[in-house]
Formats: structure tokens, sequence, C-alpha cells
């Protein structure tokens, strides 16, 4: 039998494929990673905001040009304009720059010894006699495809998912299940490194704004909502969602911002559904956003991706070379019953913020306290919810999802 | 085609490519290419397009027009 070029081949170097890379080569394996970017961290398309916990976990210390600035808290503010302020472990963070980030993270594992190939597009799968996944075939600059062996492929391909698709995952996600989204870099703002967060139904319908503070009085002031709505008539005269313009419409009712430059603009899908069903076969498994590892309500997959990239790197190692699915199962269980639920509650939670009326919003907010709304980001929705509702029961048939 | 995508307003956000099906959308390169042999006039593309940058032609009213430009031509 043929010797594969490499032991591990992973599709993408975003933070899951950075990060598996690295703990893989640090074990010895040799790693090889495509990335169809020119530029790995180019184009971004993230808001950059990024708990500190996460990276802590990892024993990252990030240098200076991959932190824009630091978080010391949220603001969240209701439609009828009344705010809270929470300032503690879990709201602290990072915002980052992404395009030094990424390419940070990739140059950690370079130097344990994995391989990177920018501008190289996995096209296909390649499988050999017995229908199994052996390697893959890329096309480097679009130039003619070429194939590539090992006896393990990752997918950490982000949203498109392309190559966990022709894999058999079913890693496409519906209009409901994606937020559209529309970023501006601003410049200038004044802001209290706090993460600030906006909703309402005229603000950003079933999503929210929100402006992640940057340096020297700069921020990105972005916006998600349901991809699915109508809210506007689109080229060609069909009718969809039109985050921009409930943008730019934030924007100039803002007095902060109105007169703000942009310095960039940004955009892009996010996932706020569920994970995929099942993230290992033979031969192939799927992490980070690629298998829907984000957050349901504000679509961030960073730290989960990277955390999954850790679990997966475990348990390929534990595997022994043995790449069947039996032996990648434990980064599914690990997961699952880790980052997992707290993801399944939050999406629970997302589908209660769905149905709820600016009005029910503004009555949340004034009834609830910075410390309730602590329990509610980590799942523990109980104590909350008995306080709204004991003011206001007609909120219990959209809170009972949660109990 | 039942798509086109304007390039200058395009902003390579991939998001086109993440919502479509079939994947008949990608990034080569600093642009998206189109493959209309994959394309099943579905129209999400652009629908979820954040930068408004892919029109879309039903696939009905395209034949309607077809056949009305036929008419016309008669």
């Amino acid at each position: 039998m043929k010797k594969s070029d490499h032991d591990v081949i992973i599709i993408g170097a975003g933070p899951a494929g950075s990060t598996m890379s690295r703990l893989l080569a640090q074990e010895g394996f040799n790693v090889m990673v495509f990335d169809k970017r020119k530029e790995l961290g180019e184009p971004v398309r993230c808001g950059e905001g990024l708990g500190s916990r996460e990276i802590i976990a990892q024993d990252i210390d990030l240098p200076k040009p991959c932190i824009s600035t630091e978080i010391h808290g949220a603001k969240v503010v209701a439609p009828d304009g009344s705010e809270i302020i929470w300032k503690d472990k879990e709201t602290s963070g990072w915002v980052l720059e992404r395009k030094y980030f990424d390419k940070w993270l990739m140059e950690q594992a370079v130097k344990q010894g994995a391989k990177v190939k920018s501008y190289t597009r996995v096209i296909d799968l390649i499988k050999d006699a017995k229908g199994k996944i052996s390697g893959v075939t890329v096309s480097r600059a679009g130039r003619e495809p070429y194939e590539v062996s090992a006896p393990l492929v990752v997918s950490a391909e982000g949203l498109e998912a392309q190559i966990a698709r022709k894999a058999g995952f079913p890693a496409v996600s519906t209009l409901y299940d994606v937020d559209t989204c529309y970023q501006y870099e601003m410049q200038e703002y004044d802001h209290e490194n706090l993460i600030e967060l906006y909703f309402g139904n005229e603000i950003a319908p079933r999503g929210y704004v929100w402006i992640f503070p940057k340096n020297d009085k700069k921020a990105n002031v972005g916006i998600g909502i349901g991809a699915h709505l109508e809210t506007g008539v689109k080229e060609g005269g069909i009718k969809g969602a039109t985050p921009r313009e409930f943008l730019d419409k934030f924007i100039e009712n803002h007095p902060k911002l109105k007169d703000a430059s942009t310095l960039e603009d940004f955009g892009g899908i996010i996932s706020v559904g569920a994970p995929i069903d099942s993230f290992v076969i033979d031969n192939f498994l799927v992490v980070g956003t690629a298998a829907r590892q984000v957050d349901p309500i504000h679509g961030g997959g960073i730290a989960l991706a990277m955390e999954a990239a850790a679990m997966a790197a475990k348990a390929v190692i534990a595997a022994n070379k043995d790449y069947s699915e039996a032996k990648l199962k434990p980064y599914e269980k690990v997961w699952r019953a880790g980052p997992g639920k707290k993801v399944a509650r939050r999406l629970l939670l997302r589908k209660v913020m769905e149905s709820a009326t600016d009005d029910d919003f503004n009555h949340i907010f004034k009834t609830i306290k910075a410390e309730d709304l602590d329990h509610v980001m980590q799942g523990n929705f109980a104590p909350s919810i008995a306080k709204v509702v004991a003011r206001r029961p007609q909120l219990i048939g959209i809170l009972k999802a949660l109990i | 085609m039942p798509i086109k995508i304007n390039n200058s307003r395009c902003i390579q956000c991939i998001g086109c490519a993440s919502v479509c099906p079939t994947g008949a959308l990608e990034l080569q390169g600093l642009s998206m290419v189109f493959h209309p042999e994959k394309c099943i006039s579905c129209g999400i593309c652009a629908r979820a397009c954040p930068a408004n940058a892919i029109t879309f032609t039903p696939k009905n009213e395209k034949e309607k027009k077809k056949r009305t430009d036929s008419n016309e031509k008669k």
C-alpha cells in the first residue's frame, strides 16, 4: 500500500483549522492545511469580539497586533432606550483584529511543524478502492488540480462547508437559520470599552445592532437580521432581507455615530441555527462553523471553534491512527456533553427573543437586573423568568419554552 | 441566467455560497464565480446577500418575458 502524503489534511486555516493543526503538530503529526484565501485572515467577515476565557483556557498569549481593544463589559439597550450595563468575567474579553489574529494563530501551528498552503482550494474528496476517504484534490491559484492523500480529512471550512457536504454532512443552512449582516468600521466613536447591543423589531428584526469598540475611538458597528425576512425589495424586484438599510437608519438616529466616518464595509452571513446532527464519519470529521458550532444568539464562532478543535485533536491523538467513526466519536460526545448543551440552551433563548415584541423587550429590560442577565446568558433562566412573569403573565407563553 | 452578480457591489463575504443549497456559487480568488449548471433558481442567494449584489430573475417571470418578447417579434 502506498504511504499517504500526510497524517491529516485540514481544510481551512480559520480559528478551528489552525488550532487543530497546532495541537496535532505538537504531538508529531504530519499536518497539511489548505486555505482558499490569498492571504490568511482576509477578507474579514466578523464582528471580531472574543471572550478572553477561552483563549486563556488554551494557554495562548495573544500578541498586541491581534488585539484591538479590551472589553470590560456589555451594555444592552431596549427598544425604548432603557439600558442594562453589566461587567464581569463573562462579559470581559477582547475585540480582535481578525486579519492579524487568524494569521498569527496559523503561524503558531507552523512553528510546531504544521504546513499550510494559502490560495489553495480543496475541490473534491478522493476515495480509495474500498470507498474510504483517502485524501483530497486541490487547486492552487486556479491552476491544474492535483491529489494529496491522508487517512484523515478535517473540514474546518466555515459556513460554506462544500467538502463536508460532499462527504455527506447536511451542512447547508436554511434562510431561517442564518442572519444576514452588514458592518462598518467607524471612527470616531467615543466608547467606554463596552460591547453595546441594541434590540428592537424596528432596529433589527430577529437580530440586533452591535457596537464593538476598537482602539483609537474606532468601533465595528454592525447589524444582523433574519435572512428569511422580507424587509425590503432587492435587485431584480424580489423581496428579501435588507440589513444595510436598517444599519444606515440606526446610524442616522444615533447622535454619536451619525457624523462618524466609515473606514471599511464588511458583510456576511452568520449561522444562528443548531449544530449538524453528526460531526464524524470514517476518515473524516467536521469542526467549527462548518459543523454549525456557533452561538445561536450572536453567531459568534471563534471561541467555540477553538474549543471544539481542541476536543477533536484530543480524540484524533487518542485514536492512534485508526480513524474509524467509532474512534473519532469521543470528540463529538465530549462536545455535545459540554459546549453543545450551552449552545442548545442559547438556541432556545434565541427562539424566545424572536417571538418577543418591542413592548415585551421593554418590559423585560425594566424587570430584570444585570445579575439576572448574567444567569440568562448562561442558560439559567428560571429566576429571571419568575420575575418577568410575575408582573406580566401573558409572557409566560413565550418564556415557557425555556423551562 | 437566473442570477447576475454585480461585482462592484459584492463584498466577497461568501454569504451566498454558504446558503446556496447546490454549491452553485464559490469564491475564486477575489470574486464570486457562478456555476449556472448547478443553479436551481431558488433565489436564496439573492434574498440573503447583505450587499444586495445579486440580481435574481425568477424562472417563471423570465419565461413570461421570453414569451412576450417572441410575441412582439411576431
